[in-house]
Formats: C-alpha cells, structure tokens, sequence
C-alpha cells in the first residue's frame, strides 16, 4: 500500500489548529459525576421555552416530511422574515446556526493575506473560523469590559475585510449604544465589512441599543447576525441567519451551503415568529428574576461579577473556573467555564427559571464553603 | 536564500569503522554552527560514544544522523528504524545485556549523556531518536546585592520584549530568588533570550510607568497537550505584577492546543487561587556532573506541584494495575476528577521478551525520567537494572512517568512497585491521558 503523507496533504494553519470538542452528552455526565440530574447553565440556552406555537409545530410534524429534503434556500421562513422586518426576503441568508454564517461571510470576503478584527474576549467562532480558514484574527482587547471601538479602527489596514462585533457582547453582556455604534460606523467608512452579531438583542430593553435592522438601510457595509438558538429556544434546531443589502447577501450566498436547514427547524422558526412579544416578555421576566437572586448573593460572598444584558452573567470564583465546573458538575449544575473566553477563573451561568437558580445558589455555596 | 538553520545530515551504517567520520562531522559542524571548541569536542565525544553503543549493540544498522543548530544549541540526532526485537538495545542499561565482561561505568549512553547538555531517547512511530543536546557557552550571571523597591504608577505588559530586557529579567531573577527555584536558563540569560527568540520558551514581560522591571515569567510545552511555567519573578513592591503576568500567559495559553497547565517552578508569588495543588515532587540535587549552576542547592528539597486544567474536563477513562488503583481513587477523588479505572495487568498476555525504557536525563540536577516504550516480560529486571545504573552514575532522583491512555504502560506499575518506586502524583492530561508520577526510594 502506498504511504499517506497526511502532513503534506494539509494547509498548515489547518494542522496548527486546534479542533473545539464539544462536551459528552449529558447522560455521559451524569454517569461520570454520579448524579441524577444536570441543570444546564452552560450554554445561555432560554430554559422558558420553545413558545407555545413552535410546540404545536412540533408536535403536529408530520413523519410524510421526513424522507423529503427542505427547502433548500427557507424561502418561507426568508419571508416570514421580510414580512416581520418590512425588508425584502432576498435581503435574508439562513444558516444552520449562526456558526454557518459566520463561516460562509469570512469565506465571501477573505483570501490569504487577510484578517478580520474583533475583540480578544467575545464569541470564539469568529476567531476560530478565521484561523482555520488561513486569515489573521486580529484581536482587540476589551476596554471596560466592553468591545474597543477605537482599538478596533486603529487595527484596520487595506487587508482588513471583516469587522465583528458582538453587540450586546458575549460573555460581558456589554452593548455600544446608538451614539458609538454610529461613530464607529462612520469612521469605517464602508472600507469593510462591519458585522453585528446581535445573538442577544432580543434580551436587550434599552433605549440606547442600536437596532441592527435599521443600521444595514443606512450603511451597505453592515451585516447583522441573529439567532433563533437563544430568545427563541431552538437551539436544538439551529436556525441563524442574516440580514445585509441585497448585494452584499448575494455575494454571501456563493459560499453559502443551501440545504443546511432541516424542516423542521425553518417550521418552527416560522412559528417563533408569530405573536412573540407574550413570550419573549415572560422570557425577559425570568431573566431579570435570576439576575436579582444571583448579584445579591454574589454582592453578600464579596464576589466580583459582570450582570448585563444577555440571559447570562459571569462571577468570579476564588478558585480555578475549571475546578468550580468539576466541583458544581458533582451536584448536578452545569456552568461555562471562562478561560477559554480569556477570562480565567471566571464562570458564566445562564439566567433560568427561579427554582433551577436557586440549586445553583446552593451548590455554588456548598463549593465554595468547602473549599474554604 | 539558504536556511540559516540548515542541517548537516550523514547516512551510515553503525560500525566502529564509521566513528571517525562521525566525530570529524560533529566537530566540524557544531564548529559552523558556533560551538565554541570545548563544547564542540564534548558533543564530538558523546557522538562518539553513541555510535560505538549503537555498533556494539545494533551492528549495521542504518542511521540517520542529524546535527542540527537549535539558535541556542547543537544538536545530534542519531536515528534508525529498529525491530521491535531489538529496541532493548536503547536502554540506558542495555550493555549489561550483551556479554560478560562489562564494566557497568561503562554503559554508553549514560557517558553519553554525561557529556551534554540534554540527551533523550524516544520512539516516534517505529523510529527512534536518540538526541543529544550541546549548548553554547554564555556568560553567566551571579546573584548581586538586592534592592526592592515599589512599582511606580501602573505595572504593564511589554508586548514582545527585546532579548535585552529579557536578559535582564533574567538576571533580576537570579538576584531575587532562591537558585532553586530559578529557571536554569536563567543562569545565562544570554541562552534564556535566545530560547524566546527561537521560541522554544515563552516569555512576558512587566514594567511599571517608569519602565523599571516589575517581573518576569517563562513558559514552554513539554508535550502538545500540556503547559509547564516558572514563576512568577517578582522584582517590584506592589503593582499586582504577579497577577498580570499570570493572566497574559493564562490569556496566551487558552485557545491553544493545551489542556493543562503546570508549575515546573512555581515561586512564593504564584497566585494560589489560579491552581490547584497536586503533590510535591523533589527538586533535584547535585548529580554525576555537579555543575548545576543552583550552588549548593537545597539537599532534598521538594518542590509543591500546581496545576490547572485550561478546558472543561469531560471525564474519560484510564488504564490502572491494580496496584495503584487506591492512590488513584484517592487522587481522583481530591481533585475532583472524574476518570473510569480500567484495571490492567499482563498476565497471561503475549509480551515481547525485553522491555524498552525512554529516558530524559538532567545530569546537572541528577534527575532521571523514565517511561516505557515497550513492556516485556523481563520488565522486573528492566526497572532494577536501570535503577542501578542511574544509582550508580550519580542520579539521585529517579522517576518513572505513566501514560494511562496506555494499559501496557499502566501493567508496569507492579514491577515499579517492587523496586522500590511509589506513585507521588497524578498530572491531569500531562499525555495522551493522565501522567502518574512515580519516585524512586
């Protein structure tokens, strides 16, 4: 048999790369933990959900649906959602998961010699896409927790193609308001790429938040991202999409994979759609409970924390992050650990119901008597 | 444009015939590529030795001989495909296998490694390397008078610090710490810039507002998975300097390809809440060539091990004889990991007949790490006579690291059991899974 010379065969930055491994399933878990039960704070998953009319979606799919592939391009749920944000369907690109569409804008915009610039402590996927794809991520450090607008700028050259920002950021919760959003925008001066990755936007009340919708009618050069994985809990479905000008999506769409999205996930993204404003109030409502039960604890353990918006906050704990995981992951609580975020010793917890929260509080305080 | 690191490369046939056109290219080379003349004969002479071993033990063989400069260092790379059969003959104490008459201080690779700076044995797939290492002569630094003195305004990073300043970390560390727990390298800070040049060790940087050096800490990857520091050296009163420099590197390693991180050295200064203590292990004292540069250093001194997981750990399973099944439910369970115990031992299993033992050696600090390469069913006999050797040639710490992704590797504890090994610690993904760490006496 001939040798395989797998080395020469991949791109260098593909072997220096480090592949993400996702964790075991939760049955695994809870057989290695020896517990009964796992509440799931890891992942800003909205445990309220899905709304009662992606229930009924799914529990009336009809098994004749399966054997038949989808709509290739969710021309229906493209109008849906040019019917909900009076813009044109042609204007939409839907992915499996905001992942897809990440990667599909860095493959439309970038060739070797390239970069994007984002900031050092946000989202990893626009990091990771852009390494494994041979551009330079070129990452900015957060000011105030908050991503650096002037940092950004100053990092930009004439190979600089995509801009991400992360709007409110994950995992800080931070947001640009109107004002710096505007100025930033301004001063890009459509020389890239501005993508704003507004995963959250729908936890966000604020009069000051920017509407991303609005912000790609006035500059051509902006591409909002939105998910259906978090306010709208499909994150099982993954369904994100996003919105540009109808230039910029048709160049988007080249290397965009179609067929991505299965049926289901495009029916019941349709129907997250309808009447979401109940939903999304009592999903709002919930977080805003737990945020009230967690900051006072961590305020009475004089805890560092970051509570903004998003359905989650971070804490610091007086240990390892990644120990704190193994220690709450033995009582049955599921949390992020945030070294890989770049924020080592850092947990981040997402924001559930009152009865899951209060576990955590408990065994968070079990943990930490412990160890002291 | 020819490559300023361009290896000199020589293919023979391990015979005695052959030694001295081995020594001409190693003088010759480690000459072009800087070796000052003592150093060049050192590494000329441990060639030497290697493949007089190599003529006696594994006549013909086809070898590969690699001298490659390393920017701070030459090395020799002797490398040949074995059979399996006869890998036995790397064993550090393989010449008491091949006849009477052989004098034990005498056995060719242990004088190999007496004469440099570094020597390995290792396997890669079915080749092995036997590397050794000659540094080049720098000039060292001595411990001068210490003066503390506050941080002025805010301590901040350098982002890629010139080898000057670096040098002079170095030697600030030197003045400020016990030798024992100062990175060798730091001895020559020359070596230690270098080595972060060349990127074989990593480094950062603090200074407060009015550019005094505030500290300095130092990284390398002792295997793809895993991280091991010193540090942190603290120059200045105040500042946090420890803590920033802890979170650059932490802020460095975390999207790598490491799972975890270790303290090799790990100072007074170190932030205890970053890790999570391990064990302790001994530091290494004087051994068969006396010339540590840690003067005196500590007799028996052992040095706490910490250490951090940079992912979530996911549980997985090892491999444990049982043997050392209690210490590891004992280790497992203070540290909070989870891992499913597959007993292994290899009894009644078809195992070659002689066993194969990889060796890092530290001459300087007389410290010997051992792992298996293969385990055969002499493997009782294979641990005492390299206990002996090693004994005999001045080492005085001795140990024997397990991989437990590796059920033979695991079968060995028994046999380290009987000669006198204990299991002292437990390295959370330091391999391809967990590394137990066993001590000698």
């Amino acid at each position: 048999m001939a040798d395989f010379d797998l080395r020469r065969l991949v791109p260098p930055h593909v072997r220096a790369f480090e592949a993400y491994r996702p964790s075991n399933p939760d049955s695994e878990l809870m057989r290695l933990y020896g517990v009964d039960h796992l509440h799931r704070l890891n992942n800003n998953e909205n445990a309220l959900g899905p709304a009662p009319t992606v229930r009924e979606v799914v529990d009336s799919f009809p098994p004749g649906a399966v054997p038949v592939y989808p709509n290739g391009d969710c021309f229906d749920l493209r109008h849906s959602l040019a019917g909900r944000f009076d813009k044109d369907a042609e204007r939409f690109l839907v992915g499996n998961g905001s992942c897809e569409v990440i990667a599909s804008v860095i493959k439309a915009f970038c060739e070797e010699g390239d970069n994007i610039v984002t900031a050092d402590r946000t989202f990893a996927v626009y990091e990771w896409v852009a390494e494994f794809s041979g551009i330079k991520a070129r990452l900015i450090p957060l000011k105030d927790m908050a991503f650096d607008p002037r940092g950004m700028l100053d990092a930009m050259d004439e190979r600089t193609k995509v801009l991400f920002v992360c709007n409110p950021n994950n995992p800080t919760g931070t947001y640009w308001d109107k004002a710096t959003m505007d100025a930033f925008l301004d001063e890009v001066a459509g020389r890239a790429v501005v993508v704003i990755d507004e995963a959250y936007c729908e936890y966000v009340d604020r009069d000051d938040y920017p509407d991303g919708m609005s912000l790609v009618e006035r500059h051509p050069n902006v591409i909002v991202f939105r998910t259906f994985s978090k306010m709208y809990a499909l994150a099982a479905l993954r369904v994100g999409y996003l919105c540009g000008s109808v230039e910029v999506v048709d160049m988007v769409r080249r290397t965009h994979v179609v067929y991505s999205v299965n049926t289901l996930a495009q029916r019941c993204a349709q129907a997250a759609l309808e009447n979401d404003a109940p939903f999304i109030a009592a999903t709002r409502a919930m977080v805003r409970e737990a945020r009230e039960l967690l900051c006072p604890m961590f305020d009475s353990m004089g805890l560092e924390y970051i509570a903004n918006e998003g359905n989650y906050l971070m804490v610091r704990v007086p240990m390892p992050d990644t120990l704190m995981y193994r220690k709450l992951m033995r009582k049955g609580v599921m949390v992020r650990t945030m070294t890989g975020f770049r924020f080592p010793n850092w947990i981040r917890v997402s924001l559930v119901q009152r009865p899951v929260m209060e576990d955590f509080c408990r065994a968070f305080g079990q943990v930490l008597d412990e160890t002291a | 444009m020819q490559d300023r690191d361009q290896s000199v490369s020589l293919k023979l046939a391990a015979e005695a015939r052959f030694i001295p056109l081995v020594q001409g290219v190693v003088e010759q080379g480690a000459a072009a590529f800087g070796l000052d003349r003592g150093k060049a004969l050192r590494l000329t002479m441990a060639a030497e030795e290697l493949l007089s071993h190599l003529a006696e033990t594994s006549g013909g063989v086809a070898v590969d001989l690699t001298l490659t400069p390393g920017g701070w260092c030459v090395r020799a790379d002797f490398s040949f495909v074995a059979d399996p059969s006869d890998l036995w003959a790397m064993n550090l104490a393989a010449r008491e296998d091949i006849g009477p008459g052989k004098s034990m201080d005498r056995l060719g690779l242990l004088l190999a490694a007496r004469m440099s700076d570094g020597f390995e044995i290792r396997l890669d797939g079915r080749v092995v390397h036997l590397e050794l290492r000659q540094d080049h002569a720098y000039e060292a630094a001595n411990p001068r008078p210490v003066r503390v003195v506050d941080a002025r305004g805010e301590v901040v990073m350098v982002d890629d610090p010139e080898p000057a300043l670096i040098r002079e970390a170095c030697a600030l560390a030197v003045d400020h710490y016990p030798a024992h727990l100062v990175n060798e390298t730091f001895f020559t800070p020359g070596k230690a810039a270098d080595m972060v040049a060349r990127g074989d060790m990593n480094a950062v940087v603090a200074v407060d507002s009015a550019g005094t050096l505030a500290g300095l800490m130092v990284w390398r990857s002792p295997s793809e998975r895993s991280v091991g520091f010193c540090g942190p050296y603290v120059f200045v009163r105040g500042g946090g300097t420890a803590g920033f420099l802890e979170a650059r590197m932490l802020a460095t390693v975390a999207r790598t390809k490491a799972v975890s991180l270790f303290s090799e050295l790990g100072t007074d200064d170190l932030t205890a809440e970053n890790y999570e203590l391990l064990g302790r292990l001994p530091l290494g004292r004087p051994g068969p060539r006396g010339d540590s540069g840690l003067g005196d250093g500590p007799e028996g001194v052992e040095l706490d091990i910490r250490f951090r997981h940079l992912r979530e750990d996911s549980g997985r399973a090892v491999w444990a004889h049982p043997s050392m099944r209690s210490f590891l439910e004992a280790a497992y369970d203070r540290l909070v990991l989870m891992r499913d115990i597959r007993e292994a031992d290899h009894a009644g299993a078809n195992l070659p007949e002689r066993s194969v033992f990889s060796a890092r050696l530290r001459p300087e600090l007389g410290i010997a790490t051992l792992a298996p390469m293969v385990v055969g069913r002499d493997a009782d006999r294979a641990v005492a006579d390299h206990v002996r050797a090693l004994t005999r040639d001045g080492y005085r710490s001795i140990l024997f690291r397990l991989d437990l992704a590796h059920g033979w590797q695991a079968t060995l504890a028994g046999s380290l059991a009987d000669n006198g090994f204990s299991p002292r610690l437990v390295l959370p993904d330091a391999g391809m899974a967990d590394v137990v760490v066993f001590l000698h006496g």
